[in-house]
């Protein structure tokens, strides 16, 4: 009995060990201050592109995250800010490749348009001969 | 004695037995995230999706490292937040692929479009160039009609002049404008002389041909003697040709009558040649 009292205790300290290595290793967290500025960078690059004008919701939930992030950090809780950072990051970068591509598109409609019309034109002034 | 102590135990070591088993296997066995499964079915989509694979294959790269990330966070410590967290980030990966994808396919859009508008210019050009043909063209033939239509006033102007003698014959805008000089009357008289019949008698004909055709006489002298008989003698002079036409059965309402007298001489007073080319009537053929 004696012997299966130890066996028991040495099974509960291992796994208070385990959770007390888990706990310190949450504790560790570094501050995600890289991911964090390279998620600023990003919304501010998205602002500077066509982003606002093209992919408004993508941008407008970038900024949202950014500003989660930040206020993750000011109360240390680095893992928030890391995920909300992260977030930011690629919604940013979504934002201005939708954007991009949008008014790539648009130019190609254009395009397309002015083509028609021109054709338009041409056949009217050699239908009117 | 044995079996007392030996049932808590036993009890204990069942239920913490059940317990390890319960965190290590249970969680284990626990389905996956709806959200890792979505991301790795977005993921696959838009691999087989031969457009993003052929032109975003670096943003695809990108997504394929988050899944893989999300995977083993997954199998690793089955942390739901940050397994749900990474699906997101391999979602929007995706997105970033097809956005990118999207336009590499819009610029190649617009430079066949560009293409096809240099064709659609160099057609319009072309037809341009055309129309500039036929242009030129028409113009040419109106410029050949208007010539033989010169050459043909200019015959008949020929013919006239030989048939009537007159001094001069000319094409003006007014119409064919034909100048009669001494031929027609003796000095100050206004009586036809007898020999002015040859000469104006081709006008009957001419007249007759087109019921249309209309004559306008003007009567000139030169500047000798008093204004009112000059213009006397010239409006009289103007009369006597429109009788003879009258005689010869052309409509008087085809044929007016006018004198100017001194005015709008052609030539200078202050010659005998001069005075001679202002003393003269005018017949005006309309056009």
């Amino acid at each position: 009995m004696m012997v299966q009292c130890v066996r028991t205790q040495r099974w509960l300290a291992s796994v208070a060990m385990v959770c007390l290595v888990g706990l310190s290793a949450c504790a560790s967290t570094p501050r995600p201050t890289g991911i964090l500025s390279q998620a600023e960078h990003a919304v501010r690059e998205a602002e500077r592109s066509k982003a606002p004008q093209y992919a408004d919701l993508e941008l407008q939930m970038a900024r949202e995250d950014l500003d989660d992030a930040q206020q993750a950090m000011d109360r240390k809780e680095y893992v928030t800010a890391r995920r909300m950072a992260e977030r930011a990051f690629v919604e940013a970068q979504l934002a201005e490749d939708k954007a991009i591509a949008a008014s790539t598109r648009e130019a190609a409609d254009d395009l397309r348009e002015s083509i028609e019309s021109l054709r338009d034109e041409i056949l009217r002034a050699s239908g009117s001969r | 004695m044995k079996k007392q102590i030996g049932h808590p135990l036993r009890w204990l070591l069942l239920s913490l037995g059940l317990f390890i088993i319960a965190m290590s296997w249970g969680c284990g066995a626990r389905p996956e995230p709806i959200a890792l499964e979505q991301a790795r079915t977005i993921y696959h989509q838009a691999v087989e999706d031969q457009a993003v694979m052929q032109y975003a294959p670096g943003a695809l790269r990108d997504a394929e490292h988050v899944l893989k990330q999300a995977e083993q966070a997954w199998q690793s410590d089955q942390n739901a937040v940050e397994v749900g967290h990474l699906a997101y980030l391999t979602e929007q990966r995706v997105a970033i692929a097809h956005a990118r994808a999207d336009n590499k396919a819009a610029e190649a859009d617009w430079q066949h479009l560009t293409q096809e508008r240099e064709q659609v210019l160099r057609e319009a050009r072309i037809q341009e160039a055309e129309q500039a043909r036929r242009e030129a063209e028409q113009a040419r033939r109106e410029v050949e009609e208007a010539r033989t239509k010169y050459e043909e006033a200019t015959k008949q102007i020929a013919m006239l002049q030989e048939q009537l003698g007159i001094l001069q014959a000319k094409v003006t805008s007014r119409g064919t404008v034909l100048t009669f000089g001494s031929v027609l009357f003796a000095p100050g008289k206004a009586t036809l002389r007898s020999e002015a019949f040859h000469n104006l008698y081709p006008l009957v004909p001419y007249m007759r041909e087109d019921p249309r055709r209309t004559a306008t006489i003007e009567g000139y002298t030169d500047n000798v003697g008093a204004d009112k008989g000059n213009l006397d003698l010239s409006q009289r002079r103007a009369e006597a040709v429109r009788e003879f036409l009258i005689k010869n059965g052309i409509d008087g309402e085809r044929v007016v009558a006018r004198g100017y007298g001194e005015a709008s001489p052609v030539a200078s007073n202050d010659t005998e040649t001069g005075r001679q080319q202002n003393r003269r009537v005018e017949i005006v053929l309309p056009k």
